[in-house]
């Protein structure tokens, strides 16, 4: 068993009755506690994984663990510390917000009817749509549709929330706080995973990463061993005259991949360490105006997984 | 039991389950209906004959379905589209497919027998020497009663009644009626047997069998069903020599309770506001019934038994087509008894159907007239107003016309 | 961007907590969470503006029916139709009767369409499907409260046809003895009680086509789809039934005994003949609802 593990999957296979093939094979491992940025264009499918792992979709081959439970069989006792978003909100356009929650409660076989008010209000609160709680649900922006879907998957105390694209029609500032949110949930100890086509809407927040491209899983793991090593690279900035002299030291220091122009030489890092090289830039007599080492560029290695532009996956 | 863990198997085998639940339902209940009766008492048919006429008429209620299968074309499209909807019941109805009526009476004087339509009713109340009609459908109600100078002689005109000599009119087919005319008329032109025992409105019942000895006639044989224990037909087919598969002509109760109905049922009150319309019933005059035998100075009879031809003169165009078809349809065989029904059928309130459609649809001309053919009954019509009617092929009604 | 959105921020209360850690949520079915599901989706379906709508429309039909005949002053008697709509003038309680016999050929098919085509098929086509799937709430039990549900709709059309019907019958032509269809008149609280029964045989007559309705609001997540092929099942099955060459089926048919409310008006009520009725409908709950629970019991939910 994998205690561990919140979410598991052994060969996850779908393929539909088209012969498509939505997911194939994949062996997802979101461990407990973890923040898993569950990243892909569209198309790559992600979603079909996230309904298969909550059992609206059934496999057509493999094993979906689910709180160590397997799915779609325990899907009755398994699903309820479980909250989700999934390929966007969906209410009833002709309530109110908080009554679309209450209903929603209401029809939750385990929710307590005696705190049910308190715990609307509450989750109303926490992704602040209590102002506009009473608005008709048809009336709200696409940012406050995203924000009732989360306030429904905060309705209890959940283990692991399941948040496709959760940033999804939110605008810069509701970004932020949507990652916020996560973060405290996080902090509370709950198992998040959130999907995104974009890797810089979650990348800030995730500590393991899943990349999936066409079907395929092509990359899973802690976030910082996706960040590999040689791909940080440092950047100088001097001034003109001194640009040729900084050139010679980061040669001399054996690092590679140097480029250099205008005002700044760079190179990939390597095992060097950076005071290493601020002392020999300063020994060598080089005008030292700024040193920057660029992070591990996910972004990169995202593209170069899973290709670029405006492509949507077969 | 977790929803998921149902297998694909098991979870169409529920509704294949439910299926085949309802099917055996539905399948099973005209089994029950008609399973052997088993073992009654042995009786020839000869003795079950004269027990069913002299049998006292049982006080009962019940529910008769009447089905016509005559291979005429269908009449119902064209009632229809003439005389309105067919939830209407009209007695028109009893010409094609099946009707439904229910019975009530109390073996003496009284009786009620209702045409079921969907949602109307064509009523007939028998009460002694007065009849009523009531048609749901437009609210008629039609009173027939003897004039009052008949009224004194009533006791002496019962006589005549019981006799057959007459009928009041409005007489709708029940098994009772049905068979015992056929079985009082034409018993001495059949050789009569027995056949298996059966169940009919869930009583055990025994079968006689008529087969005329006639070979000339269109019936090929006619059973009734007998109640074992009140000797009362439950039911009579009358099955055409073309088709042994499925009667012409069957009418039967699917529900029978021998008890004396209820008052409400047997008493006619006219409701609030009807129109009534008077019809006087025409008796014989003491000379009429000391001169001539039954037969009008217009009909003639010709042959015997099965083989009789009733030929009767009218005016051209005074018989419409509805009389026609339902003298060709009548569930009587009996020339007597189609002219009763075709009475009945033009009724109170005959439909107006255009006659001439009706007729031509219908009939086939032949030399001098147009035939009218069905399973059962022939009639041919002469351009020289003379109306020719029997069980018998068309051909002997041509020949007896020359 | 609405202000909602862009003024306010998400808040954490890290004091909400310790509540819960204290005392675990439970997760296992607490009692009467059917009986809650099933009040939530009757007050979902009674609730919502559209079918409030459509329940008065329904409504206004006896009304509108009573007052063409107040000024037309009842019609020609005996023009064809069934007797009971020429009585109205002289009975206003067959205003109940003739208002249900307008109503069922189309319009009561047609609300049971709304009411059971949209009721797996609605929730799937606005998505709301998935997040009652995932509270978990069972799909049994979440078929059988979407049953109910319409036909608590269908119920209430049928009362608010038959209330209306009464009222409105009451008020033009006022209540009298009562002239059955076999001319025999009767009380004016047997007739009451008689009409009930036909109230109630009407309604139960729409049951199978609940069921039918369901199982197509199950194959689909186009609610207008399952809709239209339960108005059209009970359009076919009409037309199959005029058909004589088929009259061996038609006793077994959805809509052959709907008309079998007469059977109330008659001066012996036949029970044979209410209990066929009711019987065929049993049997088209029976198989149809068993479809319906097959196939939504593993159906994938993909909207």
């Amino acid at each position: 068993m994998s205690d561990t593990l919140a979410i598991r999957t052994r060969g996850l296979t779908k393929r539909f009755r088209t012969g498509q093939i939505a997911v194939d094979g994949i062996d997802l491992e979101v461990p407990r506690g973890a923040v898993y940025g569950f990243l892909g264009p569209n198309g790559s499918g992600k979603t079909t994984t996230i309904r298969m792992l909550l059992g609206l979709v059934h496999p057509t081959a493999g094993e979906v663990e689910l709180l160590g439970r397997p799915m779609p069989q325990a899907a009755r006792e398994v699903l309820g510390p479980v909250g989700a978003l999934v390929e966007g909100p969906a209410f009833q356009p002709y309530l109110s917000g908080r009554a679309n929650l209450v209903h929603l409660d209401t029809c939750d076989p385990s929710a307590d009817p005696s705190t049910r008010g308190r715990r609307v209000g509450e989750a109303l609160d926490r992704v602040g749509l209590g102002a506009a709680a009473g608005k008709k649900y048809r009336q709200y922006s696409l940012g406050m549709k995203q924000r009732l879907g989360l306030a429904a998957a905060l309705l209890r105390p959940r283990e692991l929330l399941v948040l496709d694209e959760p940033t999804n029609g939110l605008d810069p500032q509701g970004t932020r706080e949507v990652r916020s949110l996560i973060r405290e949930l996080a902090a509370e100890g709950i198992t998040v995973l959130v999907s995104s086509h974009l890797l810089a809407e979650i990348d800030q927040v995730c500590t393991h990463l899943g990349v999936m491209s066409t079907g395929r899983l092509v990359l899973q793991g802690p976030r910082d061993d996706l960040a590999r090593h040689e791909d940080r690279r440092v950047t100088v900035t001097t001034t003109s005259e001194h640009l040729v002299a900084a050139r010679q030291v980061l040669d001399s220091l054996g690092l590679s991949d140097v480029v250099s122009g205008g005002t700044t030489v760079s190179a990939a890092l390597g095992e060097v360490v950076t005071p290493t090289i601020a002392a020999t830039m300063v020994a060598a007599g080089v005008d030292l105006v700024e040193m920057v080492v660029s992070e591990p560029s996910l972004e990169q290695v995202f593209v170069e997984l899973t290709g670029e532009g405006f492509d949507v996956a077969r | 039991m977790t929803t998921a863990t149902v297998s694909r198997h098991t979870r169409w085998a529920v509704p294949g389950i439910a299926a085949a639940v309802v099917v055996a339902g539905f399948a099973v209940q005209p089994l029950l209906a008609s399973a052997d009766a088993g073992d009654l008492p042995a009786i020839s048919a000869d003795q079950l004959l004269v027990e069913v006429l002299e049998a006292e008429p049982q006080p009962l209620s019940g529910t008769v379905v009447y089905t016509a299968d005559l291979g005429l074309p269908d009449l119902s499209e064209i009632t229809k589209a003439v005389s309105g909807p067919a939830l209407t019941a009209d007695p028109a109805n009893l010409l094609a497919g099946t009707s439904t009526l229910r019975v009530w009476t109390d073996a003496d004087a009284r009786s009620r027998v209702t045409l079921q339509g969907t949602t109307s009713e064509f009523s007939v109340v028998h009460d002694r020497t007065q009849a009523w009609t009531y048609s749901s459908a437009d609210g008629a109600v039609v009173h027939y009663a003897l004039s009052e100078t008949d009224q004194a002689r009533v006791a002496q005109l019962q006589a005549l009644v019981e006799a057959g000599a007459f009928t009041v009119p409005g007489g709708m087919p029940t098994p009772t009626t049905v068979a015992d005319d056929l079985l009082a008329q034409v018993g001495e032109h059949s050789t009569l047997s027995l056949d298996a025992n059966v169940k009919v409105a869930g009583r055990s019942a025994y079968q006689l069998v008529l087969t005329p000895t006639s070979t000339t006639t269109l019936v090929g044989r006619v059973t009734v069903a007998v109640d074992a224990q009140t000797r009362t037909p439950l039911q009579v087919a009358v099955w055409s020599r073309a088709d042994t598969q499925s009667p012409a002509l069957q009418v039967g109760f699917t529900d029978v309770r021998f008890a004396m109905p209820s008052e409400q049922v047997l008493t006619w009150s006219t409701p609030a506001g009807a129109t009534v319309k008077e019809v006087t019933i025409p008796l014989p005059s003491d000379t009429e019934l000391a001169g001539a035998e039954h037969a009008a100075p217009a009909v003639s009879v010709t042959g015997t038994g099965w083989d009789q031809v009733l030929t009767l003169t009218v005016p051209a165009g005074a018989l419409d087509a509805q009389d026609l078809t339902a003298l060709a349809t009548a569930p009587g065989i009996m020339p007597e008894k189609a002219q009763e029904y075709a009475q009945i059928a033009q009724g109170p309130h005959g439909a107006a159907v255009d006659p001439s459609a009706l007729l031509d649809q219908l009939s086939t001309p032949v030399a001098g007239g147009r035939v009218i053919s069905s399973a059962l009954l022939s009639v041919l019509l002469l351009d020289d107003g003379r109306v020719l009617l029997g069980a018998v092929p068309p051909a002997t009604l041509v020949n007896l016309a020359g | 961007m609405s202000p909602a959105e862009s003024v306010s921020s998400v808040r954490s209360e890290p004091e909400a907590q310790p509540e819960s850690s204290i005392q675990p949520e439970r997760w296992a079915p607490r009692r009467g969470a059917t009986l809650r599901l099933i009040g939530a989706e009757l007050r979902l379906v009674l609730g919502r503006r559209r079918n409030q709508v459509l329940i008065a429309g329904l409504g206004t039909m006896p009304l509108l029916i009573g007052l063409v005949l107040y000024f037309t002053s009842g019609g020609p008697h005996g023009d064809g139709g069934p007797g009971f709509i020429a009585q109205v003038t002289q009975n206003g309680l067959f205003l109940v009767v003739s208002a249900l016999f307008i109503c069922l050929p189309f319009l009561l098919p047609l609300t049971v369409a709304i009411a059971s085509g949209d009721a797996v098929a609605g929730e799937a086509s606005t998505g709301t499907l998935r997040y009652l799937l995932l509270l978990p709430v069972s799909r049994t039990r979440l078929l059988v409260a979407k049953a109910l549900g319409a036909l608590a709709f269908v119920a209430a059309a049928v009362a608010a046809i038959a209330l209306v019907g009464l009222v409105a019958g009451a008020a033009l032509f006022g209540l009298h003895d009562v002239v059955l269809l076999s001319g025999t008149t009767v009380p004016l609280s047997e007739g009451l009680v008689r009409v009930l029964g036909v109230v109630l045989y009407v309604g139960a007559s729409m049951t199978g086509l609940v069921a039918v309705g369901l199982f197509f609001s199950t194959l689909t997540e186009v609610p207008v789809a399952a809709m239209a092929a339960t108005v059209v099942t009970a359009i076919v099955s009409t037309v199959l039934d005029s058909l004589n060459a088929l009259s061996a089926i038609h006793p077994y048919l959805l809509t052959h005994h709907w008309y079998d409310f007469a059977a109330f008006l008659r001066l012996e009520v036949d029970w044979t003949v209410v209990a066929q009725g009711l019987g065929v409908q049993a049997a088209w709950i029976a198989v149809f609802g068993s479809l319906a629970w097959s196939r939504f019991i593993q159906s994938s939910i993909t909207s």
